[in-house]
């Protein structure tokens, strides 16, 4: 995925400005910035959930406006911070409606098992004809990560996924997100705002700053005193952890 | 979907199936004349156009209120906030005040449906299909302009009344309360036609209602274009309320109610479920209600009345007894 020269205006107020950045296959992307920086923007327009004013957002060879939206669902999947689901449905329902680019409503014995894969590798049998509403916060979000493993993507875009998570569940989805990449071979793209999560599970980090890409590269390259500094605006200390770069600020 | 809950769906379907037939064969049978073969045909003839008039005001009141709800992923909207009612009141009231209760518009039923209708569906039109691709496919905004136009058709409506003749005014006031008499049955064809043709016209995004109710962004996520099917399924609601509408008149609250029912009772997600239930509610309601209206109240009171009065408490009840808001 190439992403060359992607502006967005709103209210001709410029929120993203002439990034460009190349996205390399089979890897872990933080996106991560302060508030505003426009990461999140980056990201809908990625997804094509925003559209964008100028500037190409390359999907193996063909702008992503110029997809057709069903062939896209089967290459990309999203999962945002805005899931208010309103009807009763059971996690099994949930990730089933995962593979619904495939089979549409009809789901033939094939896909049932894809489903079955899905739940399992979540590790949700249990929890599988339970309602979403009445699972907790982490639960729910292993069961939204079944449905995105339902839906048999390459490429999977997540949007803070440990918001509103605790300690032990955000470590345990960046663990997930390392597992999709190296288990499942899917490129993964998130937006971040701990860093450290972003230094240590990650193999590059985009950096945002109004609007612009700060700097972009490996884990190495992004996470150094100097950089975080400039970006935040705030003093840093790195430290280095079982050979992570991982941040202290102050 | 689970199979436990599928089933027992189904068996409450066809419960609810075997009362609306109960109801059916009640409202067609009940005091009738048997031995008199004139009789009993004169009273067929009075009986089968109204029954299938409330059949078709059920289905397409039932199945549009709750695909409305489930666009808006609001269960406690009313397809009254589309405007259909006011302007059918409206437009009414104007053709009693500009050309009179003995007018042709006024007393050819063909006539009237036919303005209705056109009116009902340009203005249906304008503001759920071009208006909702003006404010960049926001439904709040759509709603809003709804509500709007509702108090603003009301307003004029009002006046109009108020400068009225007194006489013209009570010849009117038969014509603004639901009803389900003396309706010709070329209407009752065209109706049904009319709304066949948008049913098969949607059967795309009627198929993925169910993908719909996850929300935006998880719709595009799945392949759906959204704002398309969104705006088309808006403009199929109000049209199919505008067919009922013009046909027995201003009904469409009737719609909050059975929606919630089917929505109560079936606790899925499954439209094809929530919709057929839907429909089954109406028609329960409205057959019921007639029943009773017909023999209990002898044509008295209006079931319009009851379903207004009923409709209004369990609205509050559906309010009060609301977990998340």
């Amino acid at each position: 995925m190439h992403i060359k020269e992607l502006s967005k205006q709103y209210d001709g107020k410029t929120v993203v400005d002439n990034v460009t950045f190349e996205i390399p296959k089979g890897k872990v992307i933080s996106l991560i910035g302060p508030n505003g920086a426009g990461k999140s923007t980056v990201m809908g327009m990625i997804s094509r959930l925003i559209a964008h004013d100028s500037g190409i957002v390359d999907f193996e060879g063909k702008d992503i406006g110029k997809w057709k939206s069903k062939e896209l669902s089967k290459w990309l999947a999203i999962l945002t911070q805005t899931n208010n689901i309103q009807m009763k449905l059971t996690v099994r329902e949930l990730v089933t409606f995962g593979h619904f680019p495939y089979s549409g409503n009809h789901i033939t014995p094939k896909d049932k098992e894809i489903i079955n894969r899905a739940i399992e590798y979540m590790e949700l049998q249990e929890f599988q004809d339970r309602f979403i509403d009445e699972l907790s916060g982490g639960q729910r979000q292993r069961a939204l990560i079944a449905m995105v493993i339902a839906q048999d993507t390459d490429y999977v875009l997540l949007d803070e996924p440990t918001n509103n998570l605790d300690i032990y569940h955000a470590t345990n989805m960046m663990k997930i997100v390392r597992r999709l990449c190296d288990e499942l071979g899917k490129t993964v793209i998130l937006v971040l705002h701990e860093i450290n999560y972003a230094a240590f599970y990650s193999d590059y980090i985009c950096a945002f700053k109004d609007g612009k890409i700060a700097k972009f590269g490996t884990v190495e390259e992004v996470m150094t005193k100097e950089n975080l500094s400039h970006i935040y605006g705030v003093d840093f200390e790195i430290l280095n952890i079982e050979g992570k770069p991982l941040s202290i600020y102050y | 979907m689970n199979t436990k809950t599928a089933l027992s769906n189904r068996r409450k379907l066809i419960i609810l199936a075997v009362i609306v037939i109960l109801c059916g064969i009640g409202y067609m049978l009940i005091d009738v004349n048997f031995s008199n073969p004139k009789l009993f045909a004169y009273a067929m003839k009075i009986r089968a156009p109204k029954l299938i008039v409330m059949l078709i005001t059920a289905f397409s009141i039932g199945g549009a209120s709750l695909v409305f709800q489930s666009i808006i992923n609001n269960t406690i909207v009313t397809p009254c906030l589309l405007g259909m009612n006011s302007l059918y009141t409206l437009i009414h009231t104007a053709v009693v005040f500009f050309f009179g209760t003995a007018s042709v518009v006024a007393s050819n039923a063909n006539l009237a449906f036919a303005v209705d209708l056109v009116l009902m569906g340009i203005v249906a039109t304008v503001i759920y299909s071009w208006i909702f691709k003006k404010t960049k496919h926001n439904v709040l905004y759509v709603l809003l302009v709804g509500t709007v136009l509702t108090s603003f058709f009301g307003s004029i409506q009002t006046t109009l009344t108020r400068v009225m003749d007194p006489n013209e005014y009570d010849d009117l006031l038969n014509t603004l309360v639901a009803g389900f008499s003396n309706i010709n049955s070329e209407i009752i064809v065209f109706s049904i036609i009319l709304l066949g043709v948008i049913i098969i016209a949607l059967r795309k995004e009627l198929a993925i209602l169910d993908v719909l109710t996850l929300g935006k962004e998880q719709a595009i996520n799945l392949g759906v274009d959204y704002d398309r099917c969104i705006r088309r399924l808006l403009l199929g609601v109000t049209l199919c309320i505008a067919v009922a509408t013009a046909m027995v008149g201003p009904i469409s609250f009737l719609g909050l109610i059975i929606a919630n029912l089917s929505r109560q009772l079936l606790k899925t997600y499954r439209h094809t479920q929530l919709i057929l239930g839907s429909a089954l509610f109406g028609m329960m309601v409205l057959v019921g209600g007639q029943l009773i209206v017909e023999h209990v109240y002898t044509y008295s009171i209006p079931v319009s009345v009851f379903i207004t009065v009923g409709g209004r408490l369990y609205f509050l009840y559906l309010l009060l007894t609301r977990k998340k808001v």
